[in-house]
């Protein structure tokens, strides 16, 4: 694989970048493989390069109905973060932070990691004590965590409304430093083509239409390119998870919600922070590219359908402007929409399930990109061992059969409301 | 003063309205109607801004919407507005503009060094470098790379204008004013329908204004003059400029943005600045015209390369030459109707046309006009590097794979058509399955999902004849659906001069050993090579060409580089157009400001602000609100120098030894009644609830089904049928829908109905010791003593001449009454309790300490009821029926919920007595264990015990139910507090509960 | 803005309403003997389906009534809508 660096850029220049290599094939399936990866995301694509790097199989392929990186990786607010209350979720999300940091020099393809510190605001003293609650629990969980008060957030964010006209005042913040944001479709491409490198074959266009189950052991999966084969295959489809789980006799704690995004016109840096309103659901970024990133609620019911209605990012937008005004003068560029695994306590499954060789990643709500190596690495774990990983116990489909819930925001089962 | 490039005696502005504007700082003026564009190329001047990456020079495009790059940094009446469109802002007096993405200027622009160095630039280079040294991509090259992007500066003060918002239906909604859509609202609005006809420019007719046709004896401009004046005048029509529609969403609603003032040099008094309407139609006609395509050849980014229907609407709408020397380089009839423009006005164009041999009555005319038109010509590349000079242009072979000898031409600008691209985004937005059309190379809308038509160019239609004959045709038939009527109005007769098929060629080959920059996307720099990359590095679907190369993603969203990027990827590809696919098409179609979208709920009136009737009281009396929800609640009642500290504590206490009164109106309050009300109660409910007397409340503890607490609160028996609910204040609309829900869907048979009446009443607790001497004075008739109000009792009585309701429930842990009037009520008797209670040396109390007070019973709250708990953690266990059934009951069984160890709140207390605990530490046996440090619990409420005088908080502990007298710490690293604690009883005062029943 | 034809008020736009999930889950009834994967499922199983999907609304800016739409979880169509007792 050709090496990816200022040098090879200069040396390619002066041939006219006529010598670039495809950053990954276009292979026609085989057969039969180890382990089969359903979807193309960012998920799938982790565990595939993780099977290879960390375990050694490499007679993998990754199925994907689109095109890799269409679904949720290549449709997200970019934002990466662990600042979480329970413990599952905070020390998974900070093996995830772990491999963020080092994912560049990893992939050796530039995700543009950067850590730029993500700030929640609160606007009460209450909402100061919950958010004491969880930095407290990310502090003793070894996750860096910093309380704000009202002048140390004017201080980093001078443009938030601090002025009288206001009707949530800020009361502070919490604030998470190694919290920040990648490029997200850097992220897809990077973990492609260093798993194509290792010989897992990025099966494009091809789309799962049903499953071979003999004697409740999973054996290939038949696909709009032929039947394939498999000793294990693994679920990585969040957004669709509860079609092929209709394909499998499966029903999961799992809807599909669909959350859409916007960004505005390009404009000068302004905004060197991920920042999220405490006053409803709206976060915020700027892109390197100059365009404000900005999201929040879903749209409420279920939907399969990637797009959707104005009325959702008018209430985004509101509590947009009631944090940073000067986002009323700007120009909404571009929305879209992305369909998403809704789980029922708001916590993904990473597990096996009662059939043998059929592994399941799914459930990422609307958290699911930063997880995206922490996720391919413990799935890639599981598939492997054939058993759960330590990090990844507590994303058991049995959690809803024992009560062992992990919802961080206690909102319980009425999944669309955010 | 004349301008170089305005021509007398053209276009339609007023030329007796002279308009002075300032451009980078420099005068200059123009005419009202002008758009800024307009004014800015009759002065001569052509270079606006800098192009995305190589920061290459940039001047103007388009004349309209579709616009790529001329975008300026405005200002207007002391505020500033990033990214606007030169070709769309309309000139007004005072106008200042200037030059975006450019430093020191757009002359000399340090940026520019990117240009020299593009080859070391191609698509995505950023993601194969700048990876070392590791930190180095957030330290040094980031923060680099982002103040080199972005276009204009966004102002941090506060937007003054007004936005408005409008809701609106109709029967046709019609997009676009150009012939088909003044046809189609024509022949609706005569068949009676309610139409609404919305135009983005601020001139109506589209086309017609530019077109030299003839309809019913009158030419294009006059014809739809004369239409649109009629529309006006119709009481079912509303007609509006200025206004875009951009989304076309769910079930016919469309969203349109108007532009109200923005071509004002400050917005009218009560106008606002723009309106966003909502829109649902019953039918919708796209009648949103189409784009014309640029011709990709070497530097053709060049300032002074325009559309050649951009230079004609410029000639003819503002009477302004793009240049004086124009080269037109087509491969279809229309580059001929702006060289006729040209040519009629004394300017000798050359036209060069791809094609080898074409025929029509448009090239007749042109060829009898004298005009030089070269056949299977093509130009190479302009020259010239802030505005054309020159251009190398070279015979191409019938294959157009082989050139001829390269010459050399001088000229101004050159004048490009490379055919027209119908715009379909509001139909596929819609969800129309838009089909490719072979003939245009274009794709056109197909199946329809929702209730909409696109006509005219549209739709593919080229011909005015054939646009207007199904325009008319298509608005009668829709509006005959709807309205039932058929009166149909004559098609008038069309003259109009027939052209022939254009070439499919558009992109230009490069000579052997040229490397000119060939663009595709004019903002963001991607050129031929970058697609060319992205395909040769395996990014072969067009989403990842789109995403890898950022083609189209500028703020004109690929207008006019997306089909051309198309038919890049398809020739590399060997694919045909629609194999590829287009990338979806979302909303907004152009920009819309963030300000408009949002309307009027911005600052204080983001959200409601709920209020209780004693709120001036409050006010009035020092009090310090805090956001309960949308309600604003009293926290204390400050007197003198008093912190919250001091002041909650005083309040405390004095409810504690005297009598105090907490306005607790913001409770949610349900009215339930029927015959079967108690059963209902009995299942939503975790007690019982089957032998409540009349007369009597009772705590309750209601669940979800998934055994969570989901809200706690008293009900009352008024009477026989009759109830009254409390809920929190947080949940109360909740439980509403949750009673309805099972009331209505789950238990139809149940006889019951519950209304909110949270709003129609007001509630005053008096609480403390002398409570009962406070109630006696206010309602003397009543016994009030402990045997006439028992605790859980409940009487009606007279409050000098008020009905009040009083309820004998204390959430204070001492003995207590919730008064409730009618709201209008509310402050007499709230005035009434203050005047009686003096003597008892009554205080008012907030919410803080209302919490003192709570914690220190051990009384759970909102910070323990938090959507994680079950009751046996709040230690409601003894509520929980286990004879029953009810809601949530089969969940409290599962293995979790019944661990021996299972959570359960308790008391915490310093071992110090001194320090307080914060709110939101973790309670762990060792303080210094390494991490991650095993949490037991952690502290969801602190106080200061005014009883005890000494800090006391409230914890959700593991296995708590054995760990009273254990020695823990509570660890908040975020205050980098570690406090020795004692685990207690959470019923830190009077645990046996007999306050409340004294 | 979807457009739902509450069956007590006729036509209102979305913004009057509220969602509230899968109307094909029953709740199992009281005191009745059923298996732990009988609850669970009632609690926290959902199908999730692409196309027409039957769920429930409530109508809370208007006349608070819950309701059942027959609606298309791909494209948004709403084919039906029917009083909670109602089958289609």
């Amino acid at each position: 694989m050709q090496k990816y660096s200022v040098f090879s850029l200069i040396k390619n220049a002066f041939k006219g970048h006529k010598d670039w290599e495809v950053a990954w094939k276009d292979p026609t399936p085989k057969t039969e493989y180890d382990v089969i990866i359903i979807g193309g995301g960012g998920h799938g694509l982790a565990t595939a390069y993780y099977l290879a790097k960390e375990h050694n199989i490499t007679n993998v392929a990754i199925v994907e109905k689109g095109w890799i990186g269409g679904g949720n990786v290549g449709r997200n607010t970019t934002i990466l973060r662990s600042n979480y209350m329970h413990d599952q979720n905070g020390l998974f999300y900070e093996l995830g932070m772990d491999l963020w940091r080092n994912m560049s020099q990893e992939l050796n393809f530039n995700v543009m990691y950067s850590p730029r510190g993500i700030i929640n605001l609160a606007h009460s003293d209450a909402q100061m004590n919950v958010y004491s609650r969880r930095g407290n629990s990310m502090r003793l969980n070894g996750i860096d965590a910093v309380l704000l008060g009202r002048e140390e957030v004017k201080k980093i964010v001078p443009m938030l409304d601090f002025s009288e006209n206001v009707r949530f005042p800020i009361f502070g913040g919490l604030m998470q430093p190694s919290g920040g944001t990648a490029r997200h479709d850097a992220v897809a491409w990077g973990y492609a083509r260093q798993a194509d490198s290792m010989g897992v074959d990025i099966i494009q266009h091809c789309e799962v239409t049903g499953f071979d189950v003999i004697n409740g052991k999973i054996k290939g999966i038949k696909t709009s390119r032929g039947n394939i084969k498999a000793k294990k295959i693994g679920l990585c489809v969040a957004g669709s998870t509860s079609i092929l789980a209709e394909m499998l006799n499966m029903t999961l704690p799992i809807e599909t919600h669909l959350l859409q995004a916007c960004v505005s016109e390009p404009i000068k840096p302004i905004l060197d922070h991920v920042v999220t309103f405490g006053a409803g659901h709206f976060y915020c970024s700027q892109s390197d590219k100059g365009e404000m990133v900005m999201g929040g609620d879903l749209d409420g019911y279920n939907s399969y359908a990637q797009r959707g209605n104005l009325p959702t990012l008018q209430h985004v937008l509101t509590e947009g402007i009631a944090m940073f005004p000067f986002l009323s003068k700007l120009k909404m560029l571009r929305t879209w929409g992305g369909i998403m695994d809704m789980s029922m306590d708001g916590s993904p499954i990473i597990d096996k399930t009662h059939i043998e060789g059929l592994y399941l990643n799914c459930g990422w709500c609307y958290g699911g990109f930063k997880a995206t190596p922490a996720s391919g690495w413990t799935f890639a774990h599981t598939i492997a061992q054939d058993k759960v990983h330590k990090l990844n116990a507590g994303y058991s489909l049995n959690r809803f059969h024992t009560g062992h819930l992990i919802d961080e925001k206690g909102l319980g089962t009425k999944t669309w409301i955010s | 003063m004349s301008q170089d490039f305005r021509l007398n005696n053209v276009g339609l502005i007023n030329r007796d309205k002279k308009i002075s504007f300032k451009f980078n700082g420099k005068s200059y003026f123009g005419y009202k109607g002008d758009t800024l564009a307009s004014a800015l190329i009759a002065n001569g001047v052509h270079l606006i801004g800098r192009s995305f990456k190589y920061h290459r020079p940039r001047g103007f495009f388009g004349a309209g919407v579709d616009e790529p790059y001329a975008i300026v940094q405005l200002y207007r009446n002391n505020e500033t507005d990033p990214n606007v469109r030169a070709t769309e802002q309309e000139l007004f007096e005072g106008l200042e503009a200037k030059s975006v993405n450019c430093w020191p200027n757009v002359n000399f622009d340090i940026g520019a060094i990117n240009n020299f160095l593009n080859k070391f630039f191609p698509a995505g280079f950023y993601y194969k470098t700048f990876m070392w040294p590791k930190s180095f991509w957030y330290k040094v090259y980031e923060p680099f790379i982002r103040k080199a992007a972005g276009f204009g500066v966004a102002s941090i003060k506060h937007d003054k204008e007004r936005y408005e918002h409008k809701y609106e239906y109709c029967d046709l909604l019609i997009t676009g004013s150009g012939p088909s859509g003044l046809a189609s609202a024509y022949a609706a609005a005569k068949n009676g329908a309610r139409v609404i006809l919305a135009e983005d420019k601020p001139r109506f007719g589209g086309s017609l204004l530019t077109s030299e046709v003839n309809i019913g004896n009158q030419n294009g401009k006059e014809w739809a003059e004369k239409i649109i004046t009629e529309l006006k005048e119709m009481p079912n029509v509303i007609v509006k400029n200025r206004s875009q529609v951009f989304g076309y969403y769910d079930h016919n609603m469309l969203v349109m943005s108007e532009r109200v003032n923005d071509h004002l040099p400050k917005s009218k008094k009560y106008s606002p600045k723009q309106r966003l309407w909502y829109i649902r139609a019953k039918e919708v006609v796209i009648s949103s015209g189409s784009i014309e395509r640029p011709l990709v050849f070497g530097n053709n980014d060049t300032p002074g390369v325009v559309l050649s229907s951009a230079a004609k609407e410029y000639l003819k709408v503002y009477g302004v030459l793009v240049g004086r020397n124009p080269l037109i380089f087509t491969n279809n009839d229309s580059g001929y109707e702006t060289a006729i423009e040209f040519k009629k006005h004394g300017i000798w164009p050359i036209v060069l046309d791809t094609r080898s041999n074409p025929d029509s009555e448009i090239i007749d005319e042109a060829k009898r006009m004298g005009i030089n038109i070269k056949f299977s010509y093509v130009i190479i590349a302009a020259k010239g590097y802030k505005k054309v000079k020159s251009a190398e242009i070279a015979k191409i072979s019938q294959d157009k794979k082989d050139l001829g000898k390269i010459e050399n031409v001088n000229c101004d600008c050159i004048c490009v058509s490379g055919f027209w691209t119908p715009t379909i985004h509001l139909a596929s937005q819609s969800g129309n399955k838009t089909k490719f059309n072979k003939e245009i190379d274009a794709f056109v809308p197909g199946q329809s999902k929702q209730e909409e038509t696109t006509v005219g160019s549209a739709n593919g239609v080229f011909t005015l004849e054939e646009t207007l004959k199904t325009s008319f045709e298509i608005g009668h038939q829709l509006s005959k659906k709807i309205t039932k009527n058929d009166n149909k109005v004559s098609v008038p007769t069309v003259v109009e001069k027939k052209s022939t098929v254009h070439d499919k060629f558009w992109c230009v080959p490069l000579p052997e050993g040229k490397k000119y920059k060939r663009f595709l996307d004019f903002q963001n720099d991607v050129a031929v090579t970058d697609v060319e990359l992205a395909l040769r590095e395996g990014y072969r679907s067009i989403e990842h060409v789109k995403r890898y190369t950022t083609l189209g993603m500028a703020t004109d969203q690929g207008k006019t580089s997306n089909l051309n990027g198309l038919q890049l990827v398809s020739n590399i590809e060997n694919k045909i157009v629609p194999e590829v696919g287009h990338t979806t098409f979302r909303p907004p179609y152009t920009p819309v400001t963030i300000g408009a979208i949002v309307g009027r709920e911005i600052g204080k009136h983001s959200k409601p602000t709920r209020k209780s009737s004693m709120h001036l009281w409050h006010e009035k009396n020092n009090a310090v609100f805090v956001d309960a929800g949308v309600w604003l609640r009293p926290r204390y009642y400050k007197q003198g120098n008093e912190t919250l500290f001091e002041a909650s504590k005083r309040e405390a206490t004095n409810v504690r030894k005297n009598v105090g009164v907490c306005d607790v109106t913001t409770l949610g309050k349900i009215d339930i009644k029927g015959p079967d009300v108690a059963e209902f109660l009995n299942r939503i409910y975790t007690n019982a609830w089957l032998k409540l007397p009349v007369g009597k409340a009772r705590y309750g503890v209601m669940l979800r089904e998934d055994g969570i607490v989901m809200d706690d609160g008293t009900t009352t028996r008024i009477s026989e049928n009759h109830y009254h609910m409390t809920t929190t204040t947080a949940q109360a609309a909740n439980v509403l829908s949750h009673l309805e829900y099972y009331l209505q869907v789950v238990w139809p048979k149940l006889n019951v109905n519950v209304v909110s009446t949270t709003e129609q009443w007001a509630g005053a607790a008096i609480a403390g010791p002398k409570s009962r001497d406070v109630l006696q004075k206010l309602f003397p008739d009543i016994n009030v003593s402990n045997e006439g109000l028992p605790f859980m009792g409940y009487v009606e009585g007279n409050l000098f001449g008020v009905y009040a309701r009083i309820f004998r429930i204390s959430f204070s842990g001492e003995l207590a009454y919730e008064v409730n009037v009618e709201s209008n009520n509310g402050n007499f008797m709230w005035e009434k309790i203050m005047e009686i209670g003096k003597e008892f040396e009554i205080q008012p109390y907030g919410t803080e300490a209302l919490s003192t007070l709570r914690i220190e019973m051990g009384h759970v709250a909102g910070s323990e009821l938090d959507g994680r708990t079950i009751p046996y953690d709040n230690s409601l266990e003894g509520l929980v029926s286990k004879k029953k059934d009810f809601i949530g009951k089969r969940s409290l069984s599962r293995l979790a919920f019944v661990a021996e160890d299972r959570q359960k709140v308790v008391g915490v207390v310093p071992l110090d007595k001194k320090t307080s605990i914060p709110e939101g530490s973790h309670l762990v046996k060792d303080a210094k264990a390494k991490l991650p440090n095993p949490k037991l619990g952690h502290v969801s409420a602190s106080c200061w015990s005014v009883e005890y005088n000494n800090p006391f908080s409230l914890a959700i502990l593991h296995d708590g139910k054995n760990m009273i007298g254990q020695k823990l710490y509570a660890l908040s690293p975020l205050k980098n507090q570690s406090i020795p604690v004692e685990i207690v009883s959470s019923h830190y005062v009077d645990p046996k509960g007999e306050r409340v029943r004294s | 803005m979807l457009h739902i034809k509450c069956p007590y008020c006729g036509m209102r736009s979305q913004n009057e309403f509220a969602y509230g999930g899968d109307a094909s889950v029953t709740r199992p009834e009281l005191n009745k003997e059923i298996l732990d994967s009988e609850w669970d499922s009632f609690v926290y199983l959902r199908k999730s389906l692409k196309g027409k999907h039957l769920e429930l609304w409530h109508h809370i800016s208007g006349c608070r009534q819950w309701f059942k739409v027959q609606r298309d979880t791909s494209t948004h169509e709403i084919f039906k809508t029917l009083k909670p007792g109602e089958s289609i």
